[in-house]
């Protein structure tokens, strides 16, 4: 997985970010889609930053512009935390959730 | 007159003439002054139209400043824009992730403008040369700008985005907006053709 120096997402986090008990329950970070980002970039985000294959990466942008959202991530809430920060870095506008 | 990027080895390699990165890379420096942290809250903003001097304003005051539910309504939308909620439905949960990593985002995000702004500077004659590493810094710096013209241009939706061209025709050629989606369009086509050059190949192939 290449990662922009500058982009990376935060190795250390504050102990206080997580008080999560209910480390069994998945959460979900989100990607929603917007009229400025680019079918391209958006693909390139998912390819770099997850190191997802190319048809996942297309795949998944496909489904934020044709549905309006996609589930890009899966994890526990510390990991899907740093996942939104990260796509908020690239100026993906990410949210993260308890998974339904 | 600009050539798209194409790869070259290890390099990315465009042309832009001194007048296209004069005004890139003031683009991106006013995105940056937009981004970068404040001490003490935002800067007043006095006219979300004028996008060319927006920032405003003195900071004072202490360090780790949290924005306040009041700041956060009268903030700039387009810093909005740039470090948008991460929770829908819960604002507890969604002002607690603000507090923990607003400042280090705006950080980074500076930091990286700050890397694009120094190669778009510190290139003589016309081509443009970046390393993957700048090539990196560009494509997201060029969002974080386009980010913010687009907010400024109104653009809220996928359709929003394909009137621009329509509304553009019905303008002033003096009206601001006209300047203003005309740079948005150089942002844009530069970061298609760098974005492409990144991936190594088009979409779907």
């Amino acid at each position: 997985m290449v990662i922009s120096a500058s982009l990376a997402p935060v190795k250390e986090r504050s102990t206080e970010v997580v008080e999560e008990l209910e480390l069994d329950v998945p959460w979900i970070t989100l990607v929603w889609n917007d009229p400025v980002n680019l079918m391209s970039y958006v693909t390139y985000v998912f390819e770099t930053y997850f190191g997802y294959p190319r048809h996942k990466a297309e795949k998944l942008m496909l489904d934020v512009h044709s549905k309006g959202k996609a589930v890009v991530a899966h994890g526990s809430r510390e990991e899907m935390e740093r996942d939104t920060e990260a796509m908020h870095g690239f100026g993906l506008w990410a949210t993260f959730e308890k998974d339904a | 007159m600009a050539r798209a990027f194409r790869r070259k080895g290890q390099r990315y390699v465009a042309k832009f003439d001194e007048m296209e990165r004069g005004v890139v890379a003031g683009l991106l420096e006013q995105t940056r002054d937009i981004v970068a942290p404040t001490e003490a809250g935002e800067p007043p903003v006095a006219n979300p139209d004028a996008f060319d001097d927006i920032v405003a304003g003195v900071s004072v005051g202490a360090e780790d400043h949290v924005a306040s539910a009041e700041e956060l309504a009268d903030r700039d939308p387009a810093l909005e824009r740039l470090l948008p909620t991460a929770h829908r439905g819960d604002e507890k949960v969604a002002a607690e992730f603000r507090r923990l990593t607003e400042h280090d985002l705006r950080d980074r995000k500076a930091a990286n403008l700050t890397v694009a702004i120094e190669a778009l500077r510190g290139t003589e004659g016309d081509q443009l040369e970046l390393t993957r590493k700048q090539a990196d810094a560009v494509v997201v710096a060029l969002t974080d700008a386009r980010l913010v013209l687009g907010e400024r241009l109104g653009l809220k939706t996928d359709e929003d985005a394909l009137a621009l061209d329509q509304l553009v025709a019905t303008l002033d050629p003096e009206d601001p907006v006209v300047y203003a989606a005309s740079f948005y369009d150089f942002l844009t086509w530069m970061q298609e053709s760098l974005t492409t050059a990144l991936l190594g190949r088009g979409l779907f192939r």
